[in-house]
């Protein structure tokens, strides 16, 4: 098949489910900022590591989406305020049953990160829009990206990000994507991540992988009973190693939800999450232009991160309104006024 | 064969000792360390802990936040005290100070030494600084050239992981293969480091009569920055990260403590290697200090006397010995020494101890009229570079020039600043804030790294009877002083400095006499009339030098006691001189020079 016979129709489906997966690997992100940024430092080591690495693999499959949507020819789009959602928020084309807000580090958190990162059930079928899991969704572009076959892939190999360069400090590397098996690749490495082995925790006793792999729900689970999986562990029960040791009570006491809109004009908080929103906009836009053609922008997204982070723990420790919480960031896409 | 605890004792787990640990280790050998201080850093929680104690410690100074015991203590810089001529000796701390000058260096003796709080500065030695004596008449030739240690540099800069290119350290007068790169590119110039290229780079700056440029060079630096794909003929590098937690520490993050602590442990330290080496099957014991090398009647070693400790401030202690086939000693310059000395061994040639060398650290400071983005980024980042060798040498020592990204902080800034703003001008709110950045944002610190030549008399001895430590051992005696070669240099590079200065157009506000003076810089002395004052620069070189004769020379070029063939003494303690490159890669060469030579001798 040419790249004429191709259905335009199909081929702008396909680039919308991956646009719409990069909202959703990106939906999740402020929400597990907050709780991670809301553990007071030096306390719930193992718990804010559980999260970091959930993080960085949650960026790294933003870029790998967005390779995918480039081989085929997409233009990936981040620096807008419709790819940012206001929390809370359903999953961007989701069925809408999971909501996600933006909390601090709480078992009521952790139990929306364990719906977010549930495995699929063996019979859910591939879907790209209204999906119930984010398998499902991925599992409907693989199938469609095969059926489409070798012609979907016109997009030009210069706005790949690479391996080896941008990457480091989580599991796994960019793939470049030039054809069906390295889409193929990319798009494994997000799923396989997420939720690890398919089908197993619906389906008894199959084990659930050696612990420095575990896929991101069995990572949080551990969090939420407290108690490290072991090897010999199966996904259908709950994890039978050592204890681990959180302790809820060493957090930054962040309101759920918090918005611009709560916030004085004028006030010096106000301000602080402002910058705070402008700061996050101006590294979506850094983003936008990583993943449309200049790679090396990347490198100066890295500063931003942590300028986010600095940003955020400086408002987690404001004190806001009379019951004691604490202001938090709201990750707004910034008004116009406010850039 | 007689029964050996092990087949190779190793005593200090800092650089050198991690070194020969993880070679011995991964090629099959049986391999113990024996480590004076506590277990640092084994786990990630463990190495926060450190980090936290040191973002309480007030006084940041480079063993902030390092477990200190009274079993195994460290000298302190905090113990530092100026000395009077004629006076008692200086007994605050660790060391004992029979002057004249103090000697000013501290060390760590812990789990991963002194690599836990070092800069991180990983520059080769010039060719001409193995060779003092016959290119300029000064000091001593070393037995090795650097030629010779070519290969042995780059096995040390990939197992710190410099980040640096070929083509900036070309500028400094230091040969490489045809071939090479750096495992990583160099860290990002600061805004400084622009700043003064744009200024001073290749501006003329007289020595004597003589006219030399001015070379701003990045620093290479032993800290994760983006891996270079030329490395290793296109096999790339893979950073190291943090030790118990790996996904850290794989970038620099510009967090600006790489003194006394790196918080992400992007900076390279011992503790990495010394992971390596244990998952390779090494042992580690800590809290067992070396008390004596045990020498049979064939000059053989036959044992090492240690005393297994626990409990501080009071600690209890029981000896042991254990034996082994070959005997390292990598305790570092000075501990390695004092080893020798109690044990009276390995010193037929009266050289242990003696020719103690560092660079004594001299500032020059001043104020910009722009401001230099000060505190972004490592300490120091680029350096001047060009006036390492000359032939100014035969009459005077060469310098370094540490350009310093964070403003006056050795001086005490910002909190200096915050003081004068508060208590002498009443400022707060907003003002004070303006202030204080207005002021740390345009201060301008150099600090020169002064070569030293070896000098007998500049030394490490004991006084088993008047000063020792809780565990009864004896505490190091030094004797330390400046000759006319090093103070004549501290003037030529206080000169250049006027002379950069004025090129800036910068105020300079350097005062080594009167209240300016630096607080810390207990150091000095006059020459020509004028003032000078220096600090230590953790260099410390010398102690047992290497030589091809016996007589006068501790160690072979193989860095094995000419005494005693199963025994060997490493660490900057066997370089006959100090050149002017910060020492740590050298040593490091010459620890992975030795691996080699005890790996072959047992397989």
């Amino acid at each position: 098949m040419s790249t004429s016979d191709l259905d335009p129709e199909r081929v702008r489906r396909l680039r919308d489910a991956l646009q719409h997966a990069l909202m959703l690997e990106h939906a999740t992100i402020p929400a597990y900022l907050c709780a991670l940024y809301s553990i007071e430092d030096g306390t719930n080591v193992e718990a804010a590591e559980i999260i970091r690495s959930v993080v960085m693999e949650e960026m790294l499959h933003m870029v790998l989406v967005a390779n995918v949507l480039n081989a085929v020819g997409g233009e990936p789009s981040v620096d807008h305020a419709g790819f940012v959602p206001r929390y809370p928020t359903q999953l961007p084309y989701s069925d809408g049953r999971l909501v996600v807000g933006l909390r601090r580090f709480s078992p009521e958190a952790i139990q929306t990160f364990l719906a977010i990162e549930r495995p699929e059930p063996a019979a859910a079928r591939p879907l790209v829009e209204g999906y119930d899991t984010i398998g499902q969704l991925y599992a409907g572009v693989e199938l469609e990206l095969t059926s489409l076959g070798p012609a979907v892939f016109t997009g030009k190999l210069d706005r790949q990000i690479g391996p080896g360069r941008f990457y480091y400090g989580g599991d796994g590397d960019p793939v470049v994507v030039r054809d069906l098996d390295s889409a193929l690749a990319a798009l494994e490495i997000i799923v396989d991540q997420g939720e690890g082995l398919d089908h197993t925790i619906h389906e008894g006793a199959h084990p659930i992988g050696s612990r420095d792999q575990l896929a991101h729900y069995f990572r949080f689970r551990q969090i939420a009973v407290g108690y490290h999986y072991r090897e010999s562990d199966v996904a259908n029960a709950p994890p039978t190693g050592s204890r681990l040791a959180v302790d809820w009570d060493a957090v930054l006491p962040m309101r759920d939800n918090a918005s611009l809109a709560e916030l004085s004009p004028g006030s010096e908080v106000r301000r602080l999450s402002e910058t705070f929103n402008h700061t996050y906009g101006t590294l979506l836009a850094c983003l936008h232009r990583a993943f449309n053609g200049q790679p090396d922008e990347l490198l100066a997204a890295v500063p931003l991160m942590y300028q986010l982070r600095y940003q955020a723990v400086a408002l987690m420790r404001i004190p806001c309104g009379s019951d004691g919480q604490t202001a938090g960031p709201s990750f707004e896409w910034p008004p116009p006024a406010a850039s | 064969m007689t029964r050996v605890d092990c087949e190779v004792l190793i005593v200090g787990a800092g650089i050198a000792g991690a070194i020969l640990a993880r070679r011995l280790a991964e090629a099959g050998k049986d391999v113990m360390v024996l480590e004076a201080g506590e277990a640092t850093g084994r786990t990630w929680a463990e190495y926060q802990s450190n980090i936290t104690a040191m973002l309480a410690s007030p006084a940041k100074v480079p063993n902030a936040g390092w477990a200190n015991s009274a079993a195994a203590p460290s000298p302190s810089v905090l113990d530092i005290r100026p000395l009077t001529p004629g006076g008692p000796p200086g007994t605050a701390g660790y060391f004992v100070q029979e002057g004249p000058q103090p000697f000013g260096s501290d060390y760590l003796r812990s789990r991963g030494g002194t690599t836990l709080h070092w800069y991180a500065h990983c520059l080769r030695m010039l060719p001409s600084d193995f060779a003092m004596r016959s290119t300029y008449g000064v000091g001593v030739d070393w037995p090795l050239t650097y030629d010779d240690l070519v290969p042995w540099y780059a096995e040390a800069e990939r197992e710190i992981g410099v980040a640096a290119e070929v083509e900036d350290q070309l500028r400094t007068g230091t040969p490489f293969p045809a071939a090479y790169v750096y495992p990583m590119h160099k860290i990002p110039p600061t805004y400084l480091d622009r700043w003064l290229t744009e200024r001073l780079d290749g501006k003329p700056v007289r020595i004597g009569h003589e006219s030399y440029p001015t070379g701003v060079v990045p620093v290479p630096g032993g800290r994760n920055s983006m891996p270079n794909p030329a490395y290793d003929l296109g096999r790339g590098y893979q950073p190291v990260g943090a030790v118990g937690r790996p996904t850290s520490g794989l970038r620099c993050e510009g967090n600006s403590s790489c003194i006394p602590g790196c918080p992400a442990q992007a900076k390279y330290n011992a503790l990495k290697t010394l992971e390596a080496a244990v998952t390779a099957g090494a042992r580690v014991m800590t809290q067992a200090v070396a008390s004596k090398v045990l020498v049979g009647a064939d000059d053989q070693v036959t044992g090492v006397e240690y005393l297994r400790w626990s409990g501080d401030p009071f600690p209890t202690a029981e000896a042991h010995t254990i034996t082994a086939r070959r005997y390292v000693l990598a305790a570092h310059s000075v501990e390695n020494a004092k080893l020798l000395l109690m044990s009276g061994a390995a010193n037929s040639s009266d050289q242990v101890g003696r020719n103690l060398m560092d660079h004594p650290f001299l500032l020059s400071w001043a104020r910009t009229d722009e401001p230099l983005g000060t505190f972004r980024g490592p300490g120091s980042t680029a350096g001047i570079e060009t006036l390492r060798d000359g032939p100014f040498r035969a009459q005077h020592s060469s310098f370094r020039t540490d350009i310093d990204n964070w403003g006056f902080q050795i001086l005490g800034s910002p909190g200096s600043d915050v003081a004068s703003a508060v208590y002498g001008d009443q400022l707060f709110g907003t003002a004070l804030r303006k202030r204080v950045s207005h002021d740390v944002q345009r201060q301008l610190m150099l600090g020169f790294l002064l070569e030293q030549l070896p000098h007998p008399d500049n030394r490490v001895t004991i006084k088993p009877g008047a000063y020792t430590d809780a565990l009864g051992l004896p505490r190091p005696v030094i004797r330390y002083d400046f000759d006319a070669w090093t103070r004549q240099g501290a003037a030529v590079a206080r000169d250049c400095a006027v002379q950069w200065f004025e090129e800036l157009g910068a105020d300079d506000l350097t005062a080594y006499a009167g209240p300016d003076r630096p607080m810390a810089a207990h150091q000095q002395f006059t020459w020509k009339d004028r003032p000078y004052c220096t600090l230590g620069a953790g260099h410390l070189c010398g102690t047992h030098r290497m030589g091809t004769t016996r007589d006068d020379h501790v160690v072979d070029p193989d860095q094995r006691s000419w005494d005693h063939r199963n025994l060997f003494v490493i660490g900057a303690g066997s370089m006959p001189t100090i050149g002017t490159s910060n020492p740590t890669l050298t040593l490091a060469a010459l620890a992975c020079r030795t691996a080699a030579v005890l790996v072959d001798e047992l397989s």
